[in-house]
């Protein structure tokens, strides 16, 4: 949800299909509501319904379509666009929502996003306005988990954002996550990341570093994406990396049907065919788990 | 001191680098642009979006192998300035890249050119002449191959006319949005690297004797290629491999700080990539600024250890040749 022009298609077409930046600037205003059905790791689906913000729309959606747009919700996104030319009616709009999500759909978790921030190219100014926003939002947000981003399309924090909002989704997380660090000790390996195949969003990791860490893991995640359209472009389609020197050894490799995997290992006694073994190992193991979110609690 | 002549600039007490490519042309042809996306590993929508201030100075870009790039202010009109000093177009290690742009009317553009292969074939009859048919995004096929066949023939018409030699003129179409600029940089270069006749034949008997598809000799910051095998070069093929060097440089970007503590220690990476299909890439390094990248059927690299062997002797033969 969110005004018109903020970004809500851009954001999907990056994250979910294979849209560059630059493809965006091709996107018109959205007609009504878009639905669409991901399928991410395996059997979760996420039914995404991107609401057109025009006002026409929007009067629609607050009145009389607002049961059955905000019926049902898990998860409402709402796109703060940082241009916008009259906070107030922004926020505003915002209420309204939460109002109705209140109504009918009191345990929907909320994430509100605060986008084109590439628009403000200072590093203090950015994290001053994100503060700004995230506190006007947070008086305005009651009885809702909330959570606010920055975010763009132009780097790798709209991948952190979604990460985090798949992240929540998952429902055997505790368990991938107790798996990834056991795999991580067995391989002796210093770091090892999941991410999600489709969108190579970063579904968990086992280093305890949380922001440095990620931030890292979101330049894979765009990086990966980006090669692979190139990889596309020459109908080769990108399969798994490996980069070694003196220092260390990064894989990245197919994991199980619905993840891929990457390992650092830095201990030079550690053979990279040793490495790949103990990946293969363990890909039956995982199949389980990370392909099948009803399996093992 | 004579006036605005094209050395202008403050390194005009120095003396131009033996090795040298002068990149020439009309003020806003693209020659700056050109030298901050391959130099300053800018990206062209950036490029775009800034305003680059007309070069008022010459400016002096190094390359591997000693080979030195010169961005030399762009000029409305030779005869007003009084031309180059011929000086600088000799030496057998020199080479001319002139840059027009191809989305406007190119008239005044040939006509300089002309005006300066005059004064250059004058100064060195031998000199390369690289014409850099610019900005051809936005430009049909159809229409890119009539551009090109148009500035062609008029160039090579004209030269005949005066009676100038025109066997060492070669044409280029290339915008910064692609690697065609990279490639048409690196065609300039290649002839330029010492010894490059024993560079192509060293990789064409890797190539061969690995069963490589194709190799490349490349510096892994500006991703010109110093040296290739003699098998026609695929320019999506190349786009491909730029590509990748620059996921290899994102992905290790994760182990920043895991390295070695001096910046001019060879690390001996070594990096594979694998298709879906029967391809792979292998990429090896080769000293710190080159490495050599090869593409062949997964079945060849497969055999890892014994491609790495043989890569590692061909690095060794190149090292030696370069010193
Ligand atoms: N600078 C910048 N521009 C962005 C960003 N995200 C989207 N845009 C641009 O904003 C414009 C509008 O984006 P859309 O995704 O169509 O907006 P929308 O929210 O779906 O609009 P409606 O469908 O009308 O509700 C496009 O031209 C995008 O390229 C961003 O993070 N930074
Ligand atoms: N469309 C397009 N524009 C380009 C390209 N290269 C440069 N330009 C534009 O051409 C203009 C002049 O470039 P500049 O490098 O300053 O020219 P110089 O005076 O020759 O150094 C700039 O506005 C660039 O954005 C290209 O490949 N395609
Ligand atoms: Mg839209």
């Amino acid at each position: 949800m969110g005004r018109s022009g903020a970004g809500k298609t851009s954001m999907r077409s990056v994250i979910f299909t294979n849209y560059t930046a630059h493809d965006t600037r091709r996107l018109g205003a959205t007609i009504d509501v878009e639905h669409s059905t991901v399928q991410f790791m395996g059997d979760l689906s996420l039914n995404i319904w991107d609401c057109g913000g025009q006002h026409k729309y929007l009067d629609n959606y607050l009145n009389e379509q607002k049961e059955n747009i905000f019926g049902n919700v898990e998860v409402l996104i709402y796109v703060f666009d940082l241009e916008t030319t009259n906070q107030e009616s922004e926020y505003e709009l915002y209420d309204e929502c939460l109002q109705n999500l209140g109504l009918y759909s009191r345990d929907a978790k909320v994430y509100c996003l605060v986008h084109k921030i590439d628009k403000i190219l200072d590093d203090d100014m950015k994290a001053q306005t994100i503060a700004r926003y995230e506190r006007a939002i947070k008086k305005r947000t009651k009885g809702f988990d909330m959570e606010v981003f920055g975010t763009s399309i132009w780097d790798h924090t709209i991948y952190r954002a979604w990460s985090r909002i798949v992240y929540k989704l998952i429902p055997n997380m505790a368990t991938i996550e107790r798996h990834l660090r056991n795999f991580c000790e067995l391989t002796e390996a210093s770091e090892v990341v999941l991410f999600e195949r489709a969108t190579f969003l970063v579904v968990c990791h086992t280093t305890v570093d949380e922001t440095q860490s990620l931030n890292r893991y979101m330049n894979v995640s765009q990086a990966i994406k980006d090669y692979r359209r190139t990889c596309q472009a020459v109908q080769a389609p990108f399969h798994s990396m490996e980069v070694r020197n003196r220092y260390y050894s990064i894989f990245v490799e197919p994991f199980t049907k619905s993840t891929y995997i990457l390992v650092i290992t830095t201990d030079p006694e550690v053979e990279p065919a040793v490495t790949k073994a103990n990946i293969n190992a363990a890909r039956s193991h995982f199949v389980k788990l990370a392909d099948n979110s009803e399996v093992l609690q | 001191m004579s006036d605005t002549d094209l050395t202008q600039g403050s390194q005009l007490s120095e003396p131009l680098a033996d090795r040298r490519i002068l990149v020439m042309g009309m003020p806003r042809s693209g020659k700056t642009c050109i030298m901050q996306l391959i130099f300053e590993d800018k990206n062209p929508y950036d490029l775009m979006d800034q305003l680059i201030p007309p070069t008022m100075v010459r400016t002096a870009y190094d390359m591997i192998s000693g080979i030195t790039v010169y961005d030399f202010p762009g000029i409305e009109d030779l005869a007003d300035v009084g031309g180059p000093d011929p000086e600088i177009f000799v030496g057998p290690n020199t080479s001319l890249v002139y840059v027009i742009d191809a989305q406007n009317e190119a008239g005044k553009s040939l006509a300089e050119l002309l005006a300066l292969i005059r004064v250059a074939l004058a100064a060195n009859p031998a000199l390369p002449v690289n014409v850099f048919i610019h900005k051809i995004d936005g430009l049909s096929e159809e229409l890119k191959m009539e551009t090109q066949q148009g500035i062609q023939q008029r160039v090579l018409k004209n030269m005949g006319f005066e009676s100038l030699d025109s066997s060492n003129v070669q044409f280029f179409l290339t915008t910064v949005f692609t690697e065609t600029i990279r490639e048409a940089m690196s065609r300039v270069s290649l002839r330029m690297v010492p010894r490059c006749d024993y560079l192509e034949s060293l990789l064409n008997s890797f190539c061969s004797k690995s069963s490589l598809d194709k190799v490349f000799l490349l510096d892994v910051r500006s991703k010109i290629y110093l040296a290739t095998d003699s098998s026609p070069t695929d320019p999506q093929l190349y786009q491909f491999a730029c590509k990748t060097i620059d996921t290899i440089g994102d992905i290790s970007m994760l182990c920043a700080g895991l390295g070695p503590e001096r910046d001019d220690e060879v690390v001996m990476q070594r990096t594979v990539v694998t298709m879906d299909t029967n391809m792979r890439l292998f990429m090896y390094q080769v000293n710190l600024e080159l490495s050599l990248l090869c593409l062949g059927p997964s079945a060849v690299v497969k055999q890892q250890s014994l491609l790495e062997f043989n890569a590692a002797k061909v690095a060794k033969a190149i090292r030696q040749i370069l010193q």
